[in-house]
């Protein structure tokens, strides 16, 4: 998908030199209702700064019961969306939809509560944690599925309660974090074998922590300080940006000498969840989960440039368009309120729209931009 | 040669729709993976070994790093590159390889490597449990097994069947012996080059006669006759091993287009659904034997009054449940669905006039399940959608339901949610993440201690629901179909049938027996020993959305019915025997007590159904049906839209939960006594 956006935004530098100013003005994108079993095709008119909900799409096989869809992403041509639903028999599934008319084209058995996912460039092939949010604390996996022929090509074993799957623009490598060991893992992608794991607490946290670099399973025993919840390579350097859940941080890794480079600390409680570095690579945008707000951090200095209240509580997801200029931000809601999507203007620092969409607002991908709504 | 390609993604975006996915760098159009072979044709187990490398646009070879992935691996496997990409053929069929690599410039290469696996030729076909002996002017049906070289059964494969005589014993189209003649015949299978024989002596059917005997001449609908034809020679002995087949011939009292009007098994047990006559036919090779019976309607149908209504409008309405405070008043507990997180408590003592009493909100979007402790005084609901994703059970006292408190809330290990549980003996039994259900003692509900789970070990398993009984556990779980567990089963678990019981406990539930049936709709399951006949059964209900759910504004269609599960020789041997099944409708929760079944059946609403006597076939079309009421209302959260999720039998009313509409009373109206 990243490297897609890169070409979307060399796309845009070069219509903008041609100076089409109506270039791009609608943003379309899919978030996830997971206490609904509904996904939302959402859109944002950038020239009358309005969002609007394009479609409505139920998800799921049992209407009575929560199946919590939860990850989600947009295949490499743009045809079809894949959706990670939470519970099943008792294992999750992949669904894969076609874009456009958003009919289901197939699904496959993953593993336990199967969450963010992408697909690599290089091999075409997707990469989904099994969270396994619910379960023993136990190693889980990477499924590693075939999108085309929707079958799984195998399971990769990992450390405990993997999520935030994402992967380099080449396509080489992908990397998520083991929640409940502090540690950053390296997929090589071609390979499917786990390649490198970093234990990301400071030294003094990280005493009881596995060592560094070894691809041993882990047997120590989950006493997670960091609490990682979302790594997400630079666009262009041999960086990772995690998200530290439990420690109130943003880790940027150095993935040449496989070292935490430098830690940015956000405010207590802020809990960051998911974050994504910005295609222009000026910011690293984060969802504070446990104060309701987005941050917004300027990757050359390392400083929190803003801090933006979301439209109700939770804030969950992150996706920002190909130009860098907007983040679209889910966030959650309590109880029986609606969740909604934030749609944040990187250039003002402000939050530009809500959309309203279903209960528990989650994951959430960019699809898309149109010159017509 | 990638700029190429970057700057036709940039004028596609510039000519209209900038689908980011479209502008997939596909240049090193030109390079391309070599697989030696090209594609492969393998037996069973069979290994073959892949060359493989990179080819650049001029035909040179760049770099051998090329990955492989089967994408149905366990049919045919691969081995990993530096493994010499090693293909082994496990099962037949047609299959795909797929090899991937980066071209010299970075890009994605990928190409398909078929495999064709052969089926291994059919090595044995052998007949099963045939005579080899039968008597003219009889049916029996042919049963074989086909086996392959490999030892895998071979349910697809083309059989002839044939015999050397046919004048003397035939096989028609559906592969039925037909016994026409004194004689032996040699009965032929041939599948591919397997081939075996028969040897059949037909001999002549000494059956002279029958004597067709049943307990009764005369009963009402839904009563299941039980017939026994015994064949006798002409010396007036009898006859063993004579099959007997049974018919009948129906002359219902209402004929004018009358559609099935019973319904007779080959072991003699007959069920009628409408009010008639019927001849019943035994026959063994030329004798016959007839028995007239008289079957009368059942004539248990009563009127059903709404005695009141509770509206909730403004969220959907799940289960309920009603119980006696220790104040002595009667009280009811609903939960919400899709909603806030809401538990309403209600005073029933006056069904005509149910009013709230108190509200618990919890962090949940769905409370599905909610129940009351036997002594009244403790109450579980369950939380699906918590903001927290901690879920779990909340325990509430609920001695003053007026003023209903949470002792604690419990989400170790239940942080998927729960869906449903069962108060059983200080022990909450609570479904787990649909994965298992967990045993957890809240003796001290202070401080709830998880003392065991139960999960099962099939492929793909999940749990719905479960309710516990005289210490047996009876889950209900889709696929895998009831399940009854022994988590310290009581002398009253006993039955007829002598199950054997006593294996388990709390801290270790024992697995006894389980049902499954094909369409994997299992949703409830209920233990019932029958009052009047002492037969036990579990009886197992369907919950099915075909035509799916709609939340909001149009009403729903489900499907489904009531299953009722023998297990007369033990644990190991069910048997489903009946069904009550309502035409385009769809079942829910439901509750059985004293012969009488109470089913929230969706959108058929309430059921009340006569479930006395022997059970067989259909029990809705033997006018069994008590009593319905199908509960609507204009301001409900779908108005006009019957969706009825739980029933209560309570101090004689019938309580109900209505998933658009609330809370329902009703009352079963007795005849008034005397004549007019």
């Amino acid at each position: 998908m990243k490297h897609l956006r890169r070409i979307c935004f060399l796309a845009i530098l070069f219509t903008v030199g041609f100076g089409s100013s109506s270039f791009g003005q609608t943003y379309h994108a899919f978030v996830t209702a997971e206490s609904d079993d509904e996904v939302y095709q959402v859109a944002f008119n950038a020239e009358t700064r309005t969002g609007s909900v394009s479609d409505v799409i139920p998800v799921g096989q049992w209407p009575t019961e929560n199946e919590g869809p939860h990850g989600i992403n947009v295949g490499l041509d743009g045809e079809y969306w894949y959706l990670s639903v939470a519970h099943g028999n008792p294992y999750g599934w992949l669904y894969k939809f076609k874009t456009g008319s958003n009919e289901l084209v197939s699904r496959t058995q993953l593993g336990m509560f199967p969450a963010s996912m992408e697909i690599s460039s290089l091999t075409g092939l997707l990469y989904v944690v099994n969270f396994n949010l619910h379960g023993d604390m136990e190693p889980s996996t990477v499924s590693v599925v075939d999108p085309e022929a929707m079958s799984v090509v195998t399971d990769i074993p990992t450390g405990i309660m993997p999520h935030g799957s994402r992967i380099t623009e080449d396509g080489k490598l992908q990397y998520h974090v083991s929640m409940m060991t502090d540690e950053l893992m390296e997929i090589n992608a071609a390979d499917l074998e786990l390649t490198r794991r970093l234990n990301l607490a400071p030294s003094k946290a990280n005493s009881k922590s596995a060592s560094q670099s070894t691809m041993q399973q882990t047997s120590m025993t989950a006493n997670p300080k960091v609490k990682p919840t979302w790594a997400d390579p630079h666009p262009k350097k041999d960086l990772v940006y995690v998200a530290g859940n439990g420690s109130d941080e943003i880790i940027e890794v150095n993935t040449k000498n496989w070292k935490v480079q430098r830690r940015f600390k956000s405010d207590d409680e802020t809990a960051p969840y998911n974050l994504e570095v910005s295609h222009d690579e000026k910011y690293v945008v984060a969802s504070y989960k446990g104060t309701g707000e987005t941050g917004i951090w300027n990757l050359k200095t390392g400083e929190e440039v803003a801090v933006i209240k979301n439209s109700r509580n939770i804030t969950h997801g992150v996706s920002i368009t190909p130009d860098s200029r907007y983040a679209f931000i889910s966030v959650e809601g309590v109880g029986g309120q609606p969740g909604s999507v934030d749609i944040i203007d990187l250039q003002k620092l402000e939050r530009a729209e809500v959309i309203e969409v279903g209960k528990q607002a989650g994951g959430i991908m960019f699809w898309k931009m149109t010159q017509k709504p | 040669m990638k700029n190429v390609i970057t700057a036709i993604a940039i004028f596609a975006m510039m000519l209209g729709v900038q689908s980011m996915a479209k502008a997939q760098n596909n240049s090193d159009s030109k390079a391309k993976i070599v697989v030696k072979p090209s594609q492969l044709n393998l037996n069973v187990d069979e290994t073959a070994q892949l060359e493989s490398f990179v080819q650049d646009a001029n035909g040179n070879a760049t770099q051998d790093t090329v990955y492989f992935y089967s994408r149905a691996s366990k049919s045919v496997s691969i081995s990993k590159n530096g493994e010499g990409h090693q293909v082994k053929a496990l099962k037949p069929g047609s299959f795909e390889l797929i090899a991937y690599a980066e071209s010299p410039s970075g890009d994605r290469l990928r190409a398909p490597v078929k495999v064709e696996v052969a089926y291994p030729p059919i090595t044995n076909i052998a007949f099963r449990d045939m005579p080899s002996k039968v008597y003219t002017m009889t049916s029996t049906p042919i049963k074989y097994k086909v086996t392959d070289a490999k030892g895998l059964a071979r349910k697809n494969a083309d059989v002839n069947l044939a015999s050397s005589k046919p004048s003397i014993a035939s096989v028609d189209d559906y592969g039925q012996l037909q016994a026409h003649k004194p004689g032996t015949t040699t009965i032929s299978a041939t599948a591919e080059q397997a081939k075996t024989v028969w040897q059949l002596k037909v001999t002549e059917n000494p059956v002279t006669a029958l004597e067709l005997t049943s307990e009764s001449q005369e009963g009402r609908t839904g009563h299941v006759f039980n017939f026994n034809a015994t064949p006798k020679n002409s010396a007036g002995n009898t006859v063993d091993g004579a099959p007997v087949e049974y018919s009948f011939i129906a002359k219902p009292d209402d004929d004018l287009g009358e559609g099935t009007s019973g319904q007779i098994q080959q072991n003699g047990r007959f069920v009628a659904s409408k009010p008639g006559l019927y001849k019943i036919v035994a026959k063994s090779g030329s004798a016959v034997a007839e028995k007239t019976i008289r079957v009368n309607a059942r004539d248990v149908q009563k009127n059903i009054k709404m005695v009141g209504h509770g509206l909730v409008s403004d969220v959907h309405t799940s289960d309920l449940w009603i119980w006696e405070g220790v104040d002595g008043g009667d009280y009811a507990i609903t939960g919400t669905w899709g909603g806030n997180g809401e538990a309403y408590f209600w005073d029933v003592s006056d069904p005509a006039n149910m009013t709230i009493i108190d509200t618990v909100t919890v962090d949940a979007r769905t409370v599905n399940d909610v129940k009351i402790s036997e002594d009244g005084r403790i109450g579980v609901i369950t939380r699906e959608g918590a903001s927290d994703r901690k879920n779990g059970i909340v325990i509430l006292d609920v001695s003053d339901p007026h003023n209903v408190s949470v002792i604690s809330e419990y989400t170790k290990g239940l942080t998927g949610g729960v869906h449903n549980s069962f108060i059983y003996q200080d022990h909450v039994f609570a479904v787990n993440n649909g994965r298992r259900y967990d045993i957890i003692d809240i003796s001290d509900p202070k401080n709830p201690e998880t003392v065991s789970r139960f999960e099962l070990d099939t492929p793909g398993h999940s749990v719905h629901d479960v309710w516990v009984e005289n210490g047996i556990a009876y889950s209900s779980n889709w696929d895998d179909g009831v399940v009854a567990v022994d988590v310290g089963s009581t002398p009253n678990a006993q039955s007829p049938e002598r199950h054997d019981t006593g294996a388990g406990s709390f801290d270790n539930p024992v697995k006894l027996g389980s049902y499954t049936y094909p369409s994997g709709w299992n949703h409830a399951a209920f233990p019932f020993k029958s009052q009047s006949t002492g037969d036990f059964y579990v009886v197992a209900g369907d919950e099915a959305f075909p035509n799916g759910l709609h939340i909001e504004n149009q009403p729903t269609e489900p499907a489904g019915w009531i299953h009722f599960v023998k297990f007369e020789d033990g644990w190991d041997s069910p048997k489903e025997v009946a069904r009550y099944q309502v035409p385009e409708a769809g079942t829910h929760n439901f509750w059985i007590k004293d012969d009488t079944l109470y089913v929230a059946y969706y959108n058929a609403g309430l059921r009340v159904v006569d479930i006395s006597g022997e059970l067989m076939g259909n029990l809705y079309e033997q006018g069994r049906e008590i009593a319905k009421f199908v509960p609507t209302h204009h301001k409900g959260k779908i108005p006009n839209a019957p969706m009825s999720w739980g029933p209560q039998p309570y101090k004689g009313y019938i309580f109900v939960s209505d998933w658009n509409s609330g809370l329902w009373a009703f009352k079963i109206q007795e005849p008034s006594q005397g004549t007019n």
